[in-house]
């Protein structure tokens, strides 16, 4: 079903680790979706292509930027930390919202959930994210305004 | 018959109205993406309804706006998508299009939703290949039918940036948009840059895809530069035209008698690297282009 089709090429651009998979035992693609066997045969072509990785990559980039865009110092903050957080992230939230703010703040949620579990933030990060967090829950505010 | 000059324009962005500021003589036509003005909260009742207008960004434009043109230029619509068309956004797409007086619309020939996201409005993350087959084609048709009654203005669908197209469709993508023009008359919008993104990764040639494609259903023209990531070139928007882009704009578009438009695309987060003196630059390329097109199109009908 076509349905089916567009859905595994999403899952796969959002997750490196499923395109793996599927390249070893591209059977699991059938057990997953419901596929034709033109659709079956077409995604296995795509899985295995070169440039499948770069729609991963992409993938990745679209998420990160908004992020980048309203939380900047933030992330720069985070450095070499920021992929395996955003890694996490994309991986319990597979879908961007398109309401940037909204998107924003859902990251940031999940960043107080990590420090409540224990994740530690240095002081003049944890600064910087308690300040962008702020211009978020503005944002958000804001943007509920009707004129 | 005389061929108007194509309007030389923007992809709209917040940086577009210094550079109109700047150089107002160059910029006749705006590209508007409807998705940036307005914030939509599709998850849960919110007062005031799903959309949310950026107005302080509308009103900016408004005034940008005199003596110019503008087109929509969508994202979220995602009309390849095997789901129904999102109609509570076809509406508020219509309303904006009536408040700033849309002359035509477009929408990508991409597909960037899908059926089971995490979030009501959520997306794939980027815009994902068609499957070129009959299927495809009645649903992308309805919804256009639907859109059109909607805006009642000229419909538009770009190419878009493909790097694994699915293999063994039933037509081309030359030959869906083809068809889109013959049976709905809806136009395409070419994006030249997506064309170059192609053949460097290797998936596509430009010049088998121009020569397929029926030059009177272009109505407009995207150029941009983009650069490379991870070892692929990308349609960043981060910098301007390449040349071999330019000399495919200057082969093929005296034959595109139907061009309207001619946009110069680039991401604001580019704008320092680019400049204002860059920009405007580009700007007058594009209207030297579109000056040799005007005439190019004469001697093509003269013929």
């Amino acid at each position: 079903m076509l349905v089916e089709f567009q859905q595994a090429l999403a899952d796969l651009v959002a997750a490196p680790e499923l395109c793996r998979q599927f390249r070893e035992n591209p059977d699991q693609l059938r057990e997953r979706y419901d596929l034709s066997p033109r659709e079956y045969a077409r995604l296995v072509a795509m899985v295995n292509h070169r440039a499948m990785e770069c729609n991963c990559m992409l993938y990745r980039a679209n998420r990160l930027a908004p992020l980048a865009m309203n939380l900047n110092q933030f992330c720069r903050a985070l450095g070499p930390r920021l992929g395996p957080l955003l890694s996490e992230y994309s991986i319990r939230y597979p879908n961007t919202n398109v309401h940037f703010y909204a998107e924003c703040d859902r990251f940031c949620q999940f960043i107080l959930a990590k420090i409540e579990q224990g994740y530690e933030l240095e002081p003049p990060v944890k600064a910087i994210f308690d300040q962008e967090f702020a211009g978020i829950k503005l944002g958000v505010v804001a943007s509920y305004s009707v004129l | 018959m005389h061929t108007v000059k194509a309007l030389v324009g923007l992809l709209n962005n917040p940086v577009v109205p210094s550079i109109i500021k700047y150089a107002p003589d160059l910029v006749e036509y705006v590209d508007i993406i409807p998705d940036r003005l307005w914030y939509d909260f599709e998850s849960g009742e919110v007062p005031g309804g799903r959309f949310h207008r950026v107005v302080g960004a509308i009103e900016e434009l408004k005034q940008c706006s005199t003596g110019r043109v503008l087109g929509g230029h969508g994202i979220g619509l995602s009309l390849p998508s095997a789901m129904p068309i999102d109609m509570a956004m076809v509406d508020e797409v219509a309303s904006l299009a009536r408040e700033l007086n849309f002359r035509w619309f477009s929408e990508h020939l991409s597909m960037f939703l899908v059926a089971h996201g995490s979030v009501p409005n959520s997306q794939a993350g980027l815009g994902l290949p068609v499957v070129y087959d009959e299927e495809s084609f009645q649903i992308v048709r309805s919804k256009l039918e639907i859109l059109r009654r909607a805006l009642g203005c000229d419909l538009l669908l770009e190419n878009g940036a493909v790097f694994t197209p699915v293999p063994d469709t039933e037509m081309t993508e030359p030959e869906f948009l083809n068809r889109l023009y013959s049976e709905l008359n809806c136009g395409t919008l070419l994006d030249l840059h997506n064309l170059y993104v192609g053949m460097l990764n290797g998936v596509l040639s430009p010049l088998h895809y121009l020569e397929q494609l029926n030059p009177e259903c272009v109505r407009e023209i995207h150029l941009a530069g983009g650069h490379e990531l991870g070892g692929f070139y990308t349609d960043s928007h981060s910098g301007v035209t390449p040349a071999e882009v330019w000399s495919w704009a200057y082969k093929f578009g005296p034959y595109f008698t139907n061009l309207k438009a001619i946009v110069f695309e680039f991401h604001e987060s580019y704008f320092e690297k680019l400049g204002l003196r860059g920009i405007a630059a580009e700007l007058e390329r594009i209207h030297q282009l579109a000056e040799t097109l005007s005439s190019g199109a004469q001697r093509a009908h003269a013929s």
